[in-house]
């Protein structure tokens, strides 16, 4: 009796569940599709097309929009810039997460709170943040030339955004990197703490040093947990707006591929150009994705 | 030995002082300038702590008459918790259903639709920005509530899907044994017994998804065109724009704008720690 009804109740979610999972599916697949598929398919064609309200009708144009982008010297400066805030912003996110990371890895009484602050800024508006650093590096008023100066590292009072190229996005990158560290350090945290702890006793047990035991055991060991993170910090950095816009407005020395999509599309209502833009910063998403994951993952079984 | 294991602790305890006072100093220069005076914020060298000390700036917020900066700012800030709160319902009710289904549910094209659905969490704003905003503005949904509250929930879903799933899936399948052997269906068993038992993943989902709402900044920039639906993002840079309302109240603005995803952050990051660890890496 018990054994008849075991076996019923085991079959009943998949007789009942012809239809019942569509259904249950049926919302996600409404959103997905409409505001993600969708939007990113007329993304890729219209690229190809004169998109313009100021200039009508819609028609195509092969390669008319890569073309005018290729040319647009405030572009090629956009994918410059990208270019350094995706090294900033990866390279410092990566280095900074993997020390906390580190340095969390030993439980201890007061992680519980050190964690709860480390998230805060990964938890706040980058917009918020962008103008709380602002008046971090305001040129007369700034906190951080007044301690520079009290350490005698610089002589007199700094404008650190807007006049050199490389220190402007270097400094508005490390808002960002000050917002994704949390991220980076939390999934590498997870990945170091799924390493047996025997391995370590093992290498011990030989005489390995601190130093050894690191490279050989925790950094090949953290590789997936590195490579997600790095990916994480790709997508955010190439996506780099909200520090900029604030930070920097539309100058062209520190403009990001997505400030100067925005402006193509929303100031000068060039659509067709934005299209174009945008299906070039997917593709590089992607690629750039894949060659860290390429690099840097490794599968690992314990 | 012993000599090097002080060292050692010594060196843990300033590096540890070295990541709070990093993850935690900027904060304090916006609370530090928000409670004194615009002399007070403009001495140099800088103060490290408000002198002289005032609320004047909390309390000029308090002043909502139209027109003036309280007024922006309280009509943002509500703004931001109707759409941040509502994207995250529909986000959290819809993510429930269908990773449950993934979960549990057998059946044709499972596979195709889950790996399409994630495979979007890679998609980043550009693909689909400017043809979303096209959309909202064929549909009449341009600067309404209804709007952005459908874009947030189809760009949050694929990682509220993510965190779900993964949880759902380390649910032991005996616990609902007992209640399809008792003669319930798969949504009865959601109901009694996956989401009792889910209700932290639950909640780490609907914390970070409602973190990521009232962060959003350029979606809100392009869909909303004035008061009646711009969050507390767009206010914020706007004012920062300007160039008019002076740095202390600036940062004031700035403070009150954290302080609700501070909050959260600070109370349940128990839940936003295991959300993001438990996603991470498979």
């Amino acid at each position: 009796m018990s054994g008849e009804s075991v076996s019923t109740g085991r079959k009943r979610p998949r007789r009942s569940g012809r239809f019942l999972p569509y259904i249950l599916l049926s919302p996600l697949v409404l959103f997905i599709g409409a505001l993600a598929l969708y939007p990113t398919i007329v993304t890729t064609v219209q690229a190809f097309f004169t998109v313009n309200p100021l200039d009508p009708p819609t028609r195509f144009a092969g390669l008319a929009n890569f073309r005018a982008l290729w040319h647009n010297p405030f572009v090629r400066e956009s994918a410059a810039n990208t270019v350094l805030y995706i090294i900033v912003g990866v390279g410092l996110s990566t280095l900074f997460g993997l020390g906390m990371a580190l340095v969390l890895q030993r439980r201890s009484h007061w992680r519980g709170v050190i964690l709860a602050l480390i998230v805060l800024p990964w938890a706040l508006p980058a917009v918020v943040e962008a103008v709380i650093w602002g008046w971090i590096y305001d040129p007369t008023f700034g906190v951080l030339n007044s301690v520079l100066k009290s350490l005698g590292i610089i002589n007199g009072y700094h404008v650190w955004i807007g006049i050199g190229r490389v220190v402007s996005i270097v400094l508005i990158e490390l808002v960002q990197v000050w917002q994704i560290t949390p991220l980076a350090a939390l999934l590498i945290l997870a990945a170091l703490q799924s390493i047996p702890q025997e391995l370590y006793e093992a290498a011990r047990v030989d005489g390995a040093g601190r130093w050894e035991m690191f490279r050989r055991i925790t950094l090949p060991l953290v590789r997936p947990g590195l490579a997600v993170a790095m990916v994480e910090s790709l997508i955010l950095s190439l996506n780099v707006f909200d520090q900029v816009y604030v930070l920097n407005g539309f100058a062209p020395g520190g403009a990001s591929i997505m400030l100067q999509t925005y402006q193509i599309s929303f100031n000068n209502l060039n659509f067709g150009q934005g299209y174009a833009l945008s299906l070039l910063a997917t593709f590089a998403t992607m690629l750039l994705s894949l060659l860290i994951l390429a690099v840097v993952y490794r599968r690992v079984e314990f | 030995m012993g000599r090097r294991r002080g060292l050692q602790r010594v060196a843990r305890v300033v590096l540890i002082a070295v990541i709070l006072v990093w993850s935690t100093f900027p904060i304090y220069w916006a609370l530090n300038t928000s409670f004194t005076t615009l002399s007070g914020a403009q001495s140099v060298p800088a103060h490290f702590v408000p002198s002289p000390f005032t609320a004047h700036n909390y309390r000029t917020l308090l002043n909502t008459s139209a027109g003036g900066v309280g007024n922006q700012f309280w009509r943002s800030f509500l703004n931001s918790t109707i759409e941040s709160g509502l994207a995250t319902v529909l986000t959290v009710a819809i993510a429930l259903f269908a990773a449950y289904a993934f979960a549990r549910l057998e059946f044709r094209g499972k596979r195709v639709i889950l790996v399409v659905v994630l495979a979007t969490l890679l998609l980043p704003v550009y693909a689909t920005l400017i043809p979303l905003y096209r959309i909202m503005s064929n549909v009449h949904l341009v600067n309404t509530y209804l709007g952005i509250v459908l874009v947030y929930t189809s760009g949050f879903l694929p990682l509220a899907i993510w965190i779900m799933y993964n949880y759902f899936a380390s649910v032991p399948r005996e616990l609902e044994e007992a209640a399809f052997v008792d003669g319930a269906t798969p949504v009865i068993a959601l109901w009694r017994v996956m989401i009792p038992v889910s209700l932290p993943g639950i909640a780490a989902t609907a914390i970070i998804v409602f973190l990521m709402g009232w962060a959003q900044f350029i979606f809100p920039l392009v869909l909303s065109s004035d008061l009646t639906t711009q969050p507390v993002t767009v206010i914020v840079a706007a004012l920062n724009g300007q160039r008019i309302v002076p740095f202390t109240l600036l940062n004031a603005i700035g403070v009150l704008a954290a302080a609700l995803p501070a909050v959260i952050a600070l109370v349940l990051n128990r839940y936003i720690v295991q959300g993001v660890m438990a996603g991470s890496i498979k």
